[in-house]
């Protein structure tokens, strides 16, 4: 239990000179849903690649419970992936598709038939044995790849986008289903996808990554309650990134007003970034609240208004509220301490890849 | 609408100089000198000799289409393996030769093959023993094979290149070595690149008249140089059309296996 | 260790594909470096040389086919453009059912194999009365041409959006403005690709050509087909080396693509798209240079509009080229210049009429045929009053198959014999040969070079049994096939004019050959210093006296013409130099009697005629028994 399915030990890989991962570590415990979550070339998709067998790394090692497959081919891995674009082989049944790995295994015949009809029933398409993969929908077809990877019984299932090209509603359904299918099964799930809703959605544990760094790693609340830099914190969710000044533990000001938080640590009268969610921002009367500014945009959204106030100095803070005010209106921003999130400024661009705040 | 009158020229042309000619071949071909219905020029494929010519025409551009096959194969599967630089070596391998033209590539062949050819010449100055090649079956198969081989490469490359890497991807993780994933993925999915490739080689290689009389010294006589012959010198054209029609046999068949393991011109040559 | 098995893979493949291409390119090395040989023959170095370059750009032979090959090529490829477009769209917009049957049709020329498509348009064309030329050739090439130009166009179709066409008529322009600035541009890559394909294989074809082509009308393929017979002439190779060097440069030009922007995705579009600009201005470029070089041959060659013409046809190679240039000098008379291969493959050429030629140099027994046949016309003698050079001996043997020497002139003659290379036999421990039956000897196995004709192959057996090479007589005729078959395991190839080079690039030991061959065979022997001799015999069973004369066909346009060409080569100094060139003896006594002694002398050259008295001329046999004679030889060749 102590030890970790999956351990990524400093690996590294570039293509054509181009740094890809730059010594990434990464462990994935046993049963947990963990997904990588990134804009694309962040390096997710290489390190699914890597942990498929599909990639060699140029540096480092991969342990799986405790063995080193960092040279074992992809088809002697004993873990199974769902492809971004399902990869059917498109010249055979559905029910041939599913038994393809049973068969390299040389699995008897009857338990095969068993296996079909049982991960058939899983994915919800029984009675599709022996229609062609070209004549099923998209999202049909990715539940056959899904029942295709499980037949075989992987202890680790890796997923590749898999619901990037459905549409929403499918994509939402397929969300449930998948977290449904992972408690059923009890295998352990290595979920890639730059979709934010779907990380939160799903993950136990999502990693953020970007050019080829882990940014953060966490549960979902905490990933987005508590982005540890201007990358996560902008990719993950909505938000305001406001340069301020840390004037001393548990005390921030921005744009030259004062608010309460509760990070300590940063030391005083030091530039920090500071984070916060438009949904954590009150509007309320003039007089009543630290900032004033003026609503520029109003915008119905159906669950809540979406709101731009801008302040004095310039800054457009984007508002989310359930109450309506109009634009032209003076108001006041209050923030609750716990809501404000105070970063470090990266140094450089390199530092700012490399998520530092660590 | 309109968009398909655009196609009237095209069909026009087509049925003057495609359909009509080929009905000319008919009619000749079921005619005698006189012009009376006749079975005879078509029948004429069972005697000895024109049999004879057929039955190794058919030997041949058999064994050249299986050469081919398994030149082609790998050669199309390391081309996919390249990626985008390999449209460069297909133009090399492709395009480049025919503009030197096929009749001195092939006259070419003989220089290379002839007893004191440069084949030959290399072979004896290993002090190795030197081998009879030209005028062989093996010259004339190494003719077709030559000359037709492009037409074996890119159907099969074309089919195997629209094959996404995440398909052999899968079979591999579904836990397929090489030879497996070959075998139950990579040969099926290219089955309409193979078929289409094996007609394109077979039915120039079947119909050759050139290879085999450059490269065979006329010592042997194909169905093609029979036909040729019975036009430009035997002047019997109802038996050339008779003997043609027999061969259209062939050509039909061709195309009946390309529809059908075709069918939507994945395999197309182009 | 992965890393490792993929690097031997890499290494493994990378050996493969460099031993493709060098079986692919072995031909085309070795037909360069023969472009730069001294020596004609293929098979013999005799030194470096750029003579064959320079012959190039002088032959008018050769230009005219380099003109005619690129102008069919780029006008069929862009006929077929125009054609093929048009209907790939049409095809694209239709119902599944007439797209699959017009596709199918599409599918036709593709598949079917060339021979046939050349046969059928060959009927037709004649069916319908059009008279084989450059016409029936581009109809043929834009044939071919459509379905590559489909198949290309179709794929770019398929994936252009069809809301882009809508949009552009929807912001008001007009179908045909759409379709050009919005369409067309999609669908450009496709219709280029379509056109470079069709160029190239309208430029490679053969088989197709050599059915729809008429009188003096030849694309390079025919005429490397026509020199196959009497040996390749190597400025073919030069020129070809120079096409495609040509266009290998072309193509690493409009391949290159500056590598500094790779791996820079953001720059990467910018640069592809200067790469598609260069290629477009190579293509273009390419366009022009052809477009350029094609107009400039073709009007060297037809800037003088000629209303007095003459065709002629006559075997390759079989005249002085410098002979035709003077004809057309004196008399203002532009030739039309035709080779044919054999009698067999002149004869339904003639007989067909989709060409009429004036005047053509069949042999002997096919002048009788066409006697018979009534196909040729009388020949005026107050027209040809150089025929008085003609020594009257050889106008005595014309009667064999001219019994009144009303319809021919003779132009050349000779014997057939047996060639043989000392130095192989004595190897072989052969004697040499006296008789056509030591072509039996089983020791010469593979050593053994044939007539692929008819009747001489056939003269060679009924000689050796001592039968008439004229004999009608079955038991004798069977004797004969039997006897040709029992020799064929020992004959290496049954070969025309090839004789001659292989002869002297010591590929046989011994062949059956025309005795006008010798003088320029022991000529090139001397040149090239071989260490063997090749002696020339005439068995003592006799041979075939042979007569190649000029006669004209019934429905010659320029009969007083041809009358004219006659004569003139008729005249001595005329007769001589075609006899300095061809090498063939000559039946004229005026040019005789200006050879030096040596020559003259020569009993290859000029045998004793009262010493061949077991010789025969060859007559023709009426159509049923030339049948009998094709059959058997058929059977022959096909054992």
């Amino acid at each position: 239990m102590n030890q970790p399915l999956i351990d990524l030990q400093h690996i590294s890989k570039s293509f054509d000179g181009t740094m890809v991962l730059d010594d990434l570590c990464l462990t994935v415990k046993e049963n947990s849903f963990v997904t990588l979550l990134g804009p694309s070339g962040c390096g997710k998709t290489t390190t699914l690649r890597i942990i498929g067998g599909f990639e060699s790394p140029d540096q480092g090692k991969v342990i799986f419970d405790g063995q080193d497959i960092t040279r074992l081919p992809a088809n002697k891995r004993p873990l199974n992936t769902v492809f971004q674009k399902y990869a059917l082989f498109t010249h055979m049944t559905i029910a041939e598709n599913i038994a393809f790995g049973l068969k390299i295994r040389n699995k008897p015949k009857a338990y095969i038939q068993d296996k079909i009809k049982y991960a058939l029933k899983l994915v919800n398409l029984d009675g599709y044995e022996n229609r062609s993969v070209d004549s099923l929908s998209g999202g049909q077809q990715q539940r056959i790849a899904i029942a295709r990877a499980i037949v075989n019984e992987p202890r680790l299932l890796l997923l590749d986008e898999p619901l990037g090209a459905l549409d929403l509603k499918l994509r939402q359904d397929m969300q449930y289903e998948l977290i449904r299918l992972k408690n059923e099964l009890g295998i352990t799930f290595i979920y890639v996808t730059h979709d934010q809703e779907e990380a939160l959605t799903m993950s136990d544990t999502i990693v953020v990554m970007n050019q080829g760094y882990i940014q953060q790693m966490g549960s979902p609340e905490s990933i987005y309650n508590e982005p540890e830099n201007a990358f996560v914190a902008d990719f993950i969710g909505d938000s305001n990134i406001v340069p301020g000044t840390m004037i001393r533990d548990e005390l921030v000001e921005i744009f030259g007003a004062r608010f309460a938080c509760v990070d300590k640590g940063f030391g005083t009268n030091r530039p920090v970034d500071v984070v916060i969610r438009p949904e954590d921002i009150d509007l309320v009367e003039p007089g009543q609240g630290t900032l004033s500014g003026v609503v520029t945009h109003l915008i119905f959204k159906g669950v809540h208004y979406e709101m731009e106030v801008t302040t004095p100095d310039g800054f457009e803070w984007l508002v989310h509220s359930t109450d309506l005010f109009p634009v032209g209106k003076k108001v006041d921003l209050r923030v609750d301490p716990f809501d404000i999130q105070i970063m470090n400024k990266p140094a450089s661009e390199d530092e700012e890849a490399m998520g530092v705040n660590e | 609408m309109s968009k398909k009158l655009l196609a009237g020229p095209y069909l026009i042309w087509m049925i003057g100089f495609t359909i009509i000619p080929l009905a000319l071949i008919v009619y000749y071909g079921l005619t005698d000198r006189s012009g009376a219905f006749t079975l005879e020029n078509v029948l004429a494929i069972a005697t000895a000799e024109h049999a004879k010519a057929l039955w190794l025409s058919l030997g041949l551009s058999l064994a050249a289409t299986l050469i081919c096959l398994l030149l082609a194969y790998p050669l199309a599967m390391v081309l996919r393996s390249r990626g985008k630089g390999a449209s460069g070596f297909m133009v090399f391998i492709f395009i480049l030769p025919m503009w030197m033209n096929f009749l001195l590539r092939t006259l070419a062949w003989q220089t290379l093959l002839e007893k004191n050819g440069v084949i030959n010449g290399i072979l004896s100055a290993l002090h190795l023993p030197t081998q009879s090649l030209i005028n062989t079956w093996g010259a004339i198969i190494l003719g077709m094979v030559y000359n037709f081989l492009p037409f074996m490469v890119l159907p099969i490359y074309n089919v195997l290149s629209k094959i996404d890497d995440n398909t052999i991807n899968a079979a591999r993780d579904l836990g397929a070595d090489s030879f497996q994933t070959f075998l139950y993925v990579l040969l099926p999915l290219s089955v309409p690149g193979v078929i289409s490739g094996i007609t394109m080689v077979f039915v120039p290689a079947l119909t050759t008249f050139v290879i085999s009389s450059l490269l065979g010294g006329s010592k042997i006589l194909l169905i093609g140089n029979v036909i040729e012959q019975e036009f430009t010198r035997g002047s019997n054209w109802n038996l050339g059309s008779g003997l043609s029609l027999v061969m259209m046999v062939f050509i039909l068949i061709s195309m009946a296996l390309l529809a059908k393991y075709d069918k939507n011109g994945e395999g197309s040559t182009f | 260790m992965k890393g490792k098995f993929t690097s031997i893979r890499r290494i493994l493949s990378d050996f493969y594909l460099v031993l493709i291409l060098i079986f692919l390119y072995a031909p085309i090395l070795t037909m360069m470096v023969l472009s730069f040989n001294t020596s004609k023959s293929r098979t013999q170095w005799g030194g470096f040389t750029l003579n064959w370059y320079q012959l190039m750009l002088s032959d008018p032979d050769i230009l005219a086919a380099l003109s005619n090959t690129l102008l069919i090529a780029f006008i069929s490829a862009l006929a077929a453009c125009i054609l093929g477009t048009a209907a790939a769209i049409a095809i694209n917009s239709m119902k599944p059912v007439s797209r699959t049957i017009v596709m199918g049709i599409t599918n036709i020329p593709m598949l079917n194999a060339d021979i046939v498509t050349g046969i059928s348009l060959m009927l037709a064309f004649i069916a319908f009365g059009i008279s084989l030329g450059f016409k029936t050739i581009l109809i043929a090439h834009i044939t071919f041409n459509i379905p590559y130009v489909i198949l290309s166009v179709m794929p770019k179709l398929k994936q252009t959006d069809k809301s882009t066409y809508e949009a552009a008529l929807d912001l008001g322009a007009s179908p045909l403005y759409a379709f050009f600035k919005v369409v067309f541009p999609d669908i450009l890559p496709g219709v280029l690709s379509g056109f470079l394909l069709a160029f190239t294989m309208s430029l490679d074809d053969f088989i197709i050509t050599h059915f729809t082509r008429g009188a003096g009308i030849n694309t390079l393929s025919t005429l490397i087909y026509s020199q196959v017979r009497r040996g390749i002439q190597p400025s073919m190779y030069a020129l070809s080396t120079v096409i495609f060097v040509t266009v290998l440069v072309l193509l690493l030009i409009t391949n290159y693509k500056p590598k500094e922007t790779k791996g820079r995705e953001s720059l990467s579009g910018s640069s592809s798209h200067l790469g598609q600009t260069i290629q477009k201005w190579a293509m273009g470029g390419a366009a022009v240079f052809i477009l350029a070089s094609v107009t400039l041959v073709t009007w060297k060659n037809y800037s003088a509009s000629h209303t007095n013409e003459l065709y002629v046809y006559n075997w390759g190679d079989y005249i002085d080229d410098e002979v035709v240039e003077m004809f057309e000098e004196e008399t203002g008379i532009k030739v039309t210049y035709d080779m044919f291969e054999t009698n067999e493959e002149m004869y339904p050429v003639i007989e067909a009429g989709a060409v009429t030629y004036d005047v053509v140099c069949p042999s002997d027994y096919m002048i009788q045929k066409m006697i018979e046949n009534d196909m040729l016309a009388e020949v005026d003698f107050a027209n040809v009053p150089n025929i008085s050079q003609i020594n009257p001996e050889y106008m005595e043997m014309s009667q064999a198959f001219d019994p009144e020497n009303r319809y021919s002139v003779p132009y050349c003659w000779g014997t057939v014999g047996i060639l043989y290379n000392t130095k192989r036999l004595e190897e072989l421990s052969v004697e040499p040969p006296e008789s056509w039956m030591d072509l039996w000897d089983p020791a010469l196995q593979g050593e053994i070079l044939m007539q692929d004709s008819v009747r001489d192959a056939f003269m060679v057996a009924l000689k050796g049994l001592g039968y008439s090479m004229n004999t009608t007589d079955e038991g004798e005729l069977q004797e004969a096939k039997e006897l040709l078959i029992a020799q064929k395991p020992l004959v290496q190839a049954y070969v025309i004019d090839q004789v001659r080079d292989k002869m002297i690039g010591g590929e046989a030991a011994v062949g059956v050959i025309y005795s006008g061959e010798m003088l320029y065979i022991q000529e090139e022997v001397e040149n090239l210093g071989l260490d063997y001799s090749l002696e020339y015999v005439v068995p003592k069973e006799g041979t075939n006296l042979w007569i190649d004369s000029w006669v004209i066909p019934k429905n010659a346009k320029n009969k007083e013409n041809a009358e004219k060409w006659m004569d003139f080569l008729c005249r001595p100094d005329i007769a001589l130099r075609n006899f300095e060139y061809i090498t063939y003896s000559t039946p004229n006594q005026g040019a005789f009697d200006l050879l030096e002694p040596e020559i003259q002398e020569n009993k290859a050259v000029f045998p004793d005629v009262d010493k061949l008295e077991n010789s025969e001329v060859y007559r023709y046999l009426g159509d049923e028994e030339e049948g009998v004679y094709n059959a058997l030889w058929k059977e022959v060749k096909s054992r």
